[in-house]
Parts: structure tokens; C-alpha cells; sequence
């Protein structure tokens, strides 16, 4: 069954962009990760999908329902937005509190155990509470309820390495336990972890749904590499390297494929200096471009 | 229900600073009173001296200034003012400040309908209103009872009062269809002093003549104490009209709340 269903929706706001024809399944039990750069629409399609706004046409349903129609579906939602704002003079437990009163089901022993993984202080007033913080509030907001679909917009801005990580693991357990997840995020590697799927938007548009196990033979790296001697253009030409510039001894370009064989080239050149890094999602886009012009 | 104890919860410091604001100008407008009864006809003489139209505006009637109810129905519009001020208020904000204060994220994503929230916020409004108006009443009672040289009808001076609610709750009701045609309502009071000012100063400068048509504009004007203290009644097209911009603000209110779309914070 599918969980999340968005058929040709197409979101404009007067001048801005939106989001246009956009159609995607997420199946249940899944990790689906929604890839794009700031202002590609996934913000827009998550809204939708909440109906905190309206389609200008298509259809969103979750659990085969529209929000919009049964706003009762949100029953099995739990949302994380990018930047969260809470009721600012009201302690923690009291919001969480209040956020379990619309589930019609105790919740005090879940929250007890989340604030408890998220390390935060129930006690302490919204407002004294720094945005990282606020952040668990929003965690521990979002799945106190033990939602059936997790929906997160970009979850871990704001959170420190060791939270995210304690974070992935509690989506991970949620995940484990039946909850499908979609998973909005303009990192890449951070998507890569987890999702079974990914799908890419870029102006609008989705640009392609992956499976993760494709992308991962697809491997993206951007490499950098100096050479103690100049660099000879044919020698780094092979199967996977693309933008591929050289300025005497220095080199840059992206590798898609196995690493193995791009190392055993490198391994054979004098180096003083080499940095692999994730391309950016802008340049992975280029690649989707190139491929499919 | 959990959303309409939230609410009044949220409303509950400002009523009472509004409470205690509306109060206490009875208490000082009432305070002045035993001297105005005591020196009636210097004070009357004095009034008479004021252009005719200045009193209209004002709302002095001469005959019974420096009766109770006369007294209560002169400084009733400014008692009214005031509360239209809170009505208005309580109307532009409670739907907007969670936009404003970006708790739109939490709110419309639970699994509750637009109406249902929007029913809340109203009868959370509607609740504080009554609740400001039954204590204001209380106290004007007891301060009238405290200071009266003779004795007043009750029913007349309750049915005065009563129009203060009348008139909250249709400016609770302006405020409340306002609101919704902003995306992002920004501050409150500038609109709302603006319109319930604009609205009181058309009504006080418009309306001092005769012409019955012109006093629909104010809100402020539907309800005459002088006609009630001589009637014992409401003005009825008044009282209709008033309930005509109640029910289609609403009306409207649910509808538009219903489509908007709330946007991301930014």
C-alpha cells in the first residue's frame, strides 16, 4: 500500500514557483529521502501533503485520504518542520502535553522515554530554550504520538553531530517498527545513510526517483588531487570521471563508480596533496542533466 | 476542547488587564459623580453653555445628566470604546498569532479540522468577552448602587450594560473576518485602534443629526442608552444589523480560514 501518494501536483504561488507536476509513491515501511536544493519545492510538497496548503491541481493523499477532506489522517502524522516555533511561554512538558491532548492517547510514559534519549529538560520555559534545543522539543513533539508516517523537513539543522546521530537512530527504530518515513533534506550523504529511496526535485520539478542501493554504485565523489609533477589529462581519463579540469600540477573533477578504480590510478601518481569530498547536490544535478539531455 | 482551554489560557492575562481597564473607568467616571449630583444645576448651567452639537457628540443629554442613568449613559460611550477596543482585539489576534508567532507548523498539522480550531479560538473569545462583562457589570452595579442620590432601574441600567457585550462582540466579530484576509498579520493594534477609532469618531461626528440611515455606519451607534432609558427597549433594525455583521464576519471567517494556505515561516 502506498502511504504517501502525490499524483501531478502542481503548486503555484502567483509568481514564485511552486511546485509543478510533481508525482511520487511512498510505499509503506519505507525511508524515502526528498533531495533538493533551498527553494526546489520540497518545503511546497511537504506542506501539501499536510494541507497546510491547497493544490492548485493534483491530488495528495496520505493513507489514501486528503487532508484537506479528513483532517483525521494526520492522527498517524508526526511532522518535524525545518525551523520549529513552539508557544513561547510555555514549559516544555505542558507543550508536549498539549500536543498529546490531540492524539487521544497517553503519551506521558513516550515522552518520558524521548526526552529522556534527547537529553532535554521538560521543565525549562520554550523561551529559554536555544534552537537546538527547541529543535528536540520538536523531535520528541513529532513522535511522542508513535506516528505510522514520520514526516521531516530537514531535520538536523541545528542539531549538534551527536544528536543527529542519536536522531537517525531514533528514526531508525521508529523505522524498524513499521513507521514509513519521508525524509526531506538538501544533503546528500545525510539521505544516503538511511533511506531506501530518494527522489530529487530541482525547480519544481522531480527530476528522478532512485533506488539508494543505484545510487550507492553510483558513487559521487569530487576529488582533488596535486601532483608533485604535472598532470597528464589522458592518464585520469577513465570510465566515471567528468568535469575533469587540470591547471598544471593541480586536479579536479568528479568520479562516479567504484572507488577502487579510480584509487588504484591515483595510488600510482606522486602526490603532495589529495581532498574526496561529496559533490554538491548542484553538481550531482548537472550529472542528472547531462545524462538525460 | 483541549484547544478551547489552551486558548482561554492564552487569553487570560489580557482579559483581566482589560477587565480591570474597563472597571476602572467606571470607577473613576462614577467617582465624580456625587459631585456632579451636588452641584446639578451649576453643572447643568455649564453643559448648557457647550454648543448643541458638541452635547449630541458627547452624548449629554440635559435633562438627566445628573441622574444615575443619565450620568451611566453619558460616559457609557466611552465605557463602550474601550471594549470595543478589547472586542477587536481579541478578534484580529487569535486566529493570526499563530501565524505571527509561527505555531502555525504545530497547530494545523494536528489531526483537527481548520473549523474546529477556528470554533475554539471563537468561543474561547466569546467566553473572555462575557466573562470582562459580567465582572465590569458587577462592579458598575455595586459603584452605581454606592453613589446614587436616588433610586434607578435596575433592568434599564443592566439593559445599558448589556450593549457594551453587543457591541464587543460585533467588533470581536469585524476583527475576526479582518484577520483572515492577511497572510501574515504583523502587529494587532494599529489595526485595530484604527478601525474601532475611525469607527467611533465617524459615529460621534456623523451621526449627531437626526438621520437614522447614517448611524448603520458606527457599530458605536446601534445602541442608544437615551431611547432605551425612554423605550425600555433596543432600537430593533439596530440590533438586527448588528447581528447581521456578526453572523456574515463569522460566516465569512470559516470559509476563507478553511481554504487559506498557511506558509512556511521566514
Amino acid at each position: 500500500m502506498s502511504v504517501i501518494e502525490i499524483k501531478n501536483l502542481t503548486k503555484n504561488y502567483g509568481k514564485a514557483r511552486g511546485v509543478i507536476d510533481v508525482s511520487l509513491n511512498v510505499e509503506q515501511g519505507e525511508i524515502f529521502g526528498f533531495i533538493g536544493p533551498n527553494g526546489a519545492g520540497k518545503s511546497t510538497t511537504i506542506r501539501a501533503l499536510l494541507g497546510l496548503i491547497h493544490p492548485t491541481s493534483g491530488s495528495v493523499t496520505i493513507f489514501d485520504k486528503s487532508c484537506n477532506e479528513v483532517p483525521e489522517v494526520r492522527m498517524e502524522v508526526g511532522y518535524l518542520p525545518s525551523e520549529v516555533f513552539y508557544y513561547d511561554n510555555m514549559r516544555v512538558i505542558d507543550l508536549l502535553k498539549y500536543s498529546a491532548s490531540f492524539y487521544k492517547k497517553d503519551c506521558t510514559q513516550r515522552i518520558k522515554e524521548l526526552a529522556g534519549i534527547m537529553d532535554l529538560d521538560l521543565k525549562k520555559k520554550i523561551d529559554d530554550l536555544s534552537f537546538g534545543n527547541k529543535k528536540k522539543v520538536g523531535i520528541v513533539q513529532g513522535l511522542l504520538h508513535e506516528p505510522k508516517l514520520i514526516i521531516l523537513d530537514e531535520p538536523t539543522s541545528g542539531l549538534d553531530p551527536l544528536m543527529q546521530q542519536k536522531f537517525f537512530e531514533l528514526i531508525g527504530q521508529e523505522n524498524k517498527k513499521g513507521a514509513t518515513v519521508f525524509f526531506s533534506s538538501h544533503i546528500l550523504s545525510e539521505v544516503q545513510k538511511m533511506c531506501s529511496r530518494v527522489a530529487f526535485i530541482k525547480d519544481g520539478r522531480l527530476m528522478k526517483v532512485e533506488k539508494m542501493s543505484d545510487l550507492q554504485e553510483n558513487n559521487y565523489k569530487r576529488i582533488k588531487i596535486e601532483a608533485k609533477s604535472s598532470i597528464n589529462k589522458e592518464y585520469l581519463k577513465i570510465n566515471g570521471v567528468s568535469k575533469l579540469e587540470i591547471k598544471g600540477s593541480a586536479a579536479d573533477f568528479i568520479f562516479k563508480g567504484n572507488i577502487n578504480s579510480i584509487m588504484k590510478k591515483l595510488a600510482e601518481m606522486e602526490l603532495t596533496n589529495i581532498s574526496i569530498d561529496e559533490p554538491d547536490l548542484e553538481e550531482i544535478f548537472m550529472h542528472y542533466y547531462a545524462k538525460e539531455d | 476542547m483541549n484547544m478551547y482551554l489552551h486558548e482561554l489560557k492564552s487569553l487570560r492575562k489580557s482579559t483581566i488587564i482589560w477587565t480591570i481597564a474597563i472597571s476602572s473607568m467606571a470607577l473613576i467616571y462614577f467617582s465624580v459623580f456625587p459631585s456632579i449630583a451636588k452641584e446639578a444645576e451649576n453643572f447643568k448651567k455649564l453643559l448648557s453653555g457647550y454648543p448643541e452639537s458638541v452635547r449630541a457628540m458627547l452624548g449629554i443629554s440635559l435633562d438627566n445628566i445628573t441622574s444615575i442613568l443619565g450620568f451611566y449613559s453619558f460616559i457609557f460611550s466611552f465605557i463602550t470604546l474601550f471594549g470595543a477596543i478589547q472586542g477587536m482585539n481579541f478578534g484580529c489576534s487569535i486566529l493570526s498569532k499563530e501565524v505571527r508567532e509561527r505555531t502555525a507548523d504545530f497547530l494545523l498539522v494536528k489531526p483537527v479540522s481548520r473549523r474546529a480550531i477556528v470554533s475554539s479560538k471563537l468561543f474561547a473569545a466569546f467566553t473572555m468577552i462575557v466573562i470582562t462583562d459580567i465582572i465590569y457589570y458587577a462592579v458598575a452595579s455595586i459603584l452605581a448602587n454606592s453613589v446614587k442620590t436616588e433610586d434607578y432601574s435596575n433592568k434599564l441600567f443592566f439593559m445599558i450594560s448589556l450593549t457594551l457585550f453587543f457591541i464587543q462582540l460585533i467588533f470581536l466579530a469585524i476583527g475576526f473576518v479582518v484577520s483572515v484576509f492577511f497572510n501574515k498579520l504583523k502587529t494587532v493594534l494599529p489595526l485595530s485602534l484604527g478601525t474601532v477609532f475611525g469607527l467611533f469618531f465617524i459615529g460621534a461626528f456623523l451621526a449627531t443629526g437626526d438621520n437614522d440611515a447614517v448611524r448603520f455606519i458606527s457599530p458605536f451607534k446601534y445602541f442608544n442608552p437615551a431611547y432605551i432609558i425612554q423605550n425600555s427597549r433596543f432600537e430593533v433594525p439596530y440590533l438586527i444589523a448588528g447581528a447581521v455583521i456578526v453572523i456574515i464576519s463569522i460566516t465569512i471567517s470559516y470559509i476563507i480560514y478553511t481554504k487559506k494556505d498557511i506558509h512556511a515561516v521566514s
